[in-house]
């Protein structure tokens, strides 16, 4: 017991990040994402958010293809633009969440949410089931899980149109 | 035996897969030979990930990606067709032998179509995560055709096919609609069928509905109009004996009125009372027997909450609109008609003024009531949020307290009431301002009426009587109007409720029984699993090709890490899922050609969650053998272990347990389940981690039961706990959903493989929390450290 409690020193909780000299990533072949980490080249590596809805850009896992961890990076913008550019890609492809412009109609059938909303200037239909979990307010936007998983974001609720606003609004738990 | 034949799909037969006409002309105008297609599947994004039309299919030469635009043009449909319009961008082939396997990979809200060669990975195609199952099945078939040259395609492949008339949309199989536009008055039809057995009751019902109606109609006319007109103007100059004689007839002939007003109410009311319990038990029982006969991937994909809202919530909410609601909107219907048709009869004039004000009032009520609604829904919201935050307060009061989070709890508590606050406070406010002006605007339109119709009066084209019932009726249209303007909302929440509980009564049971399901002569117990993959998801495979035998009245324990698949298996054998691929034999017949009946009455489990039901002690053991005389449950009982906590129960085997019964501790709930189990007496018995949440000492009690269970039985035993399995004549190892190793407890010793490393690593767990000493160890004599 003595023993556990005097490994708890101020080092126990910190955590060791990788930085931009540990690794350096790199597109494989195959068009994966790969890093050298540490000297050791890996032909492809995962990328996964710890934090995807409130920073997204923060403290990124790094595994290989076994699940392995290899590291943690603590700030995304701590890396050169093109590593940058990397792996902003590679997990913008992972966790696609597109932006919603505006909102066309809501409607509600059985429970479950119908929206019609246009993303990039198309228009896009997905479905919503148990809005408190699945619509959720995120700092000044709002975040929408459809019954599929996939995510849909609002940036920012005042920049929709008011009508796609007042339309939502009811929603947001 | 299964008719394996009729669901290949080879090459010669050239499969097309679920591409539509239009589709495939697209992809033949870009330069793609669609006449050999062998399988197809449509994905949503272009490769550098954004949301685009695609289309993946392959052939005898080569793996085709196609990216382009379809847009289904609703506005056109002819007799149920749609235009659709495909357009195709861009296409790439890769030959067949380029890919020698495609990997359906999963990530967070996305996933992609991986082709391999030679240990090279390369990207095939993107698709947003809804799109998994149908890109796994393509992923499977591709590899099964490149392995065996041919593929099984699943069930959902032979399923109608057809568009909601609406969207275009897939709608669910013999439905024109898909769920979005599947129209209520199909629903109001269905539910207008349950009260099918009553109509002589239902058309008494309506009758004394129009009936009161009409008498209600009618109460102005004496109450007010002959009071004005005949007795206060007294125009015939009568004395006033005769007035008030007169006085008295019509104070009568008012209260008379009332009378049969009311007692057609009470009979309308005593009817709908009668019929209704009676629909709605109809309902509970179509709904739970409906609920009995479907899978458990049913009940895994449904929340336990929304199941229980279904029976209970929206039978009830149907129950309301039939009591309340209907009622209502048929008397509100025949009172406006009824009030109108007299308003014309007393004055043309006046009730055209009414009748074009009463669109403002009308929709000035709707919107107000949607506004409200929205904001109620809004309090409602955050009313609900305040509820859970108290409840997760007052349950987690021992960590509040240990980590003195007591003022940031008051501060997050206080957050959200605030909100709850501001919410209530435009409620108010709201409906302290739109109200007075919805009255307000009632008021204006009285006085207009009023003074029109004063200057009638003046004129003599209008008596006072007639002016004055013409303002009661006037005021009389208003509740039914407002009525009108929010029944819309409270009919769309019925016909959701009914439709939930169709969904419900039309789910198809993924397990069922074969027509000419087989029942055992005798059964041995002898089972075979050949070649079993199963997965719960698309993508994720629990169970990969997976074989094993177990002989007749063996013993066989199954190890393996959390998550490795030991738990599916046991499901699969005692089908409560059935596998993707492959089968599982009890005596050479395949489970799936079993009654299910005689299957399940054959296989014991005893699994780690234990659910005891509603009821006495004695009730759960003899669950299984409803008829089990009392000697037989104590004699299971004992054999379980468990007499002796029972008895030592003030109320003994009549002990309530269950939801809101007595708490008994984990290993007496195994016991007891145990028991059940025992007093089934079944031949094929398996254990599923029965002893895992127990401690040394409960497990040791249980194990001597399970022992006295095992006799005469084949046995599966599923653990991670190797000391569970001491008594096993053979265990097989799993790992990722497969068996690694299979062999008695000294031969997989002395292969010093999977089973030994996890036989070491919990050997020094033990060793390390003192339970096991060094030379306590069991490890055999020629064993050496790697």
């Amino acid at each position: 017991m003595e023993n556990q409690i005097t490994n708890i020193t101020p080092d126990t909780l910190k955590t060791e990040f990788l930085t931009a000299e540990d690794c350096r990533f790199f597109t494989s072949p195959g068009g994966f994402l790969g890093a050298e980490i540490r000297g050791e080249p890996h032909r492809r590596v995962i990328l996964s958010r710890a934090l995807p809805i409130s920073q997204p850009e923060d403290y990124l896992c790094v595994s290989d293809v076994d699940k392995k961890e290899l590291g943690i990076i603590e700030h995304l913008s701590d890396f050169p633009e093109d590593q940058q550019k990397l792996m902003r890609e590679d997990l913008n492809l992972r966790y696609y969440c597109p932006a919603i412009d505006s909102i066309e109609s809501i409607k509600e059938k059985m429970g479950q949410f119908y929206f019609d909303v246009k993303i990039g200037g198309k228009k896009k239909s997905f479905t919503v089931k148990d809005i408190s979990k699945s619509i959720r307010a995120n700092g000044d936007g709002i975040d929408i899980t459809d019954v599929d998983a996939n995510r849909y974001r609002i940036p920012d609720l005042a920049s929709i149109p008011a009508k796609s606003r007042r339309m939502l609004e009811p929603y947001v738990y | 035996m299964k008719k394996k034949k009729d669901k290949k799909r080879l090459p010669e037969k050239q499969k097309r897969g679920s591409f539509s006409k239009e589709e495939l002309e697209a992809l033949q105008k870009a330069g793609l030979d669609t006449s050999s297609l062998l399988m197809c599947c449509r994905c949503d994004m272009s490769p550098d990930g954004e949301y685009k039309d695609s289309w993946i299919c392959f052939d005898e030469k080569g793996l085709y990606c196609a990216w382009g635009t379809e847009e289904i043009d609703a506005k056109k449909t002819k007799h149920g067709k749609h235009e659709i319009h495909v357009t195709i961008d861009t296409i790439s082939a890769l030959p067949i032998e380029d890919a020698d396997r495609l990997i359906c990979e999963k990530y967070v809200s996305t996933g992609a179509l991986v082709t391999e060669k030679d240990g090279e990975l390369q990207y095939l195609s993107r698709f947003s995560i809804g799109k998994l199952g149908e890109a796994d099945t393509f992923a499977n078939a591709f590899n099964d055709y490149k392995n065996k040259g041919s593929f099984d395609l699943p069930p959902e492949d032979d399923q109608n096919e057809d568009k909601c008339k609406i969207c275009g949309e897939p709608c669910p199989p013999g439905k024109e609609y898909c769920r979005k536009h599947e129209k209520n008055s199909a629903t109001a039809i269905r539910l207008f069928k349950f009260f099918g057995g009553y109509i002589p009751q239902v058309a008494l019902i309506i009758f004394m509905m129009l009936l009161g109606s009409a008498v209600r109609v009618y109460v102005p006319q004496i109450g007010t109009r002959a009071l004005f007109d005949t007795l206060l103007a007294n125009p015939d100059g009568n004395p006033v004996a005769e007035q008030i004689k007169a006085l008295g007839t019509l104070v009568l002939s008012i209260f008379g009125i009332r009378l049969i007003h009311t007692v057609m109410s009470a009979v309308q009311q005593y009817f709908t009372g009668s019929i209704m319990p009676r629909v709605t038990y109809d309902i509970k029982m179509r709904i739970f027997k409906a609920m009995q006969r479907l899978s458990l991937n049913f009940y895994s994909s449904k929340q336990t909450g929304s199941l229980m809202e279904r029976v209970v919530r929206d039978s009830n909410n149907i129950y309301w609109f039939f009591v309340d609601g209907v009622p209502e909107i048929i008397i509100d219907a025949a009172t406006i008609i009824g009030v109108i048709a007299i308003m014309f009869s007393m004055s043309w004039r006046l009730t055209l003024i009414v009748l074009a004000a009463i669109p403002l009032v009308f929709l000035t009520l709707y919107f107000g009531d949607k506004v409200f609604r929205g904001m109620h829904h809004r309090s409602w919201l955050f009313s609900a949020k305040l509820s859970s935050m108290v409840s997760d307060n007052i349950n987690g009061q021992k960590i509040i307290k240990a980590f003195s989070k007591e003022d940031d709890e008051y501060q997050r508590f206080s957050d959200v009431n605030e909100n709850y606050r501001k919410a209530e406070l435009r409620l108010s406010l709201f409906e302290a301002t739109a109200f007075p002006l919805i009255e307000a605007l009632i008021v204006i339109l009285s006085a207009i009426v009023l003074g029109v119709g004063g200057v009638m009066v003046a004129k003599g084209t209008l008596t006072t009587g007639t002016l004055l019932s013409f303002i009661v009726y006037f005021e009389m249209l208003i509740e039914p109007f407002d009525f009108l303007s929010w029944v819309s909302d409270w009919w769309a929440r019925c016909a959701d409720s009914a439709q939930r509980v169709f969904e419900i009564c039309d789910a198809q049971a993924q397990i069922t029984e074969k027509e000419n399901a087989v029942g055992f002569d005798e059964l041995r117990g002898e089972i075979d699993i050949r070649e079993l993959s199963f997965e719960y998801e698309p993508a994720r495979p629990v169970i990969k090709k997976l074989s094993l035998h177990v002989n007749a009245g063996e013993m066989l324990g199954i190890v393996g890490k959390t998550g490795a698949g030991k738990t599916t298996i046991a499901n699969l054998i005692a089908r409560l899922y059935d596998a993707k691929q492959g089968c599982i034999l009890i005596d050479d017949i395949d489970v799936r050609d079993l009654k299910l009946s005689e299957l399940r009455k054959n296989i014991g489990l005893v699994s780690q969650d234990i659910y005891l039901f509603i009821g006495t002690i004695a009730d759960n053991i003899r669950y299984a053998k409803p008829d089990a005389d009392m000697s037989e449950v104590i004699a299971a009982a004992k054999a379980a272990s468990a007499h002796d906590f029972i008895m030592k129960l003030p109320d003994g085997y009549e002990t309530r347990v269950g939801a809101g019964g007595r708490s008994l501790s984990g290993g007496e709930r195994q016991r007891i389940s145990i028991a059940r189990t025992i007093i089934q007496n079944p031949k094929i018995l398996i254990l599923d981690e029965a002893t895992a949440a127990m401690d040394t000492e409960t497990e040791r009690n249980i194990q001597g039961s399970l022992s006295k269970l095992k006799k005469g039985r084949t046995t599966l035993a599923i653990a991670h706990r190797l000391s569970t399995l001491r008594d096993a004549d053979r265990l097989a190892v799993i790992e990722d959903g497969t068996i690694v190793e299979n062999g008695t407890f000294e031969e997989l010793i002395r292969k010093k493989g999977a089973f030994y490393k996890l036989y070491k690593i919990q050997a020094e767990a033990l060793k390390n929390a003192g339970i096991l000493s060094s030379t306590d160890e069991a490890e055999p004599q020629d064993e050496t450290e790697d």
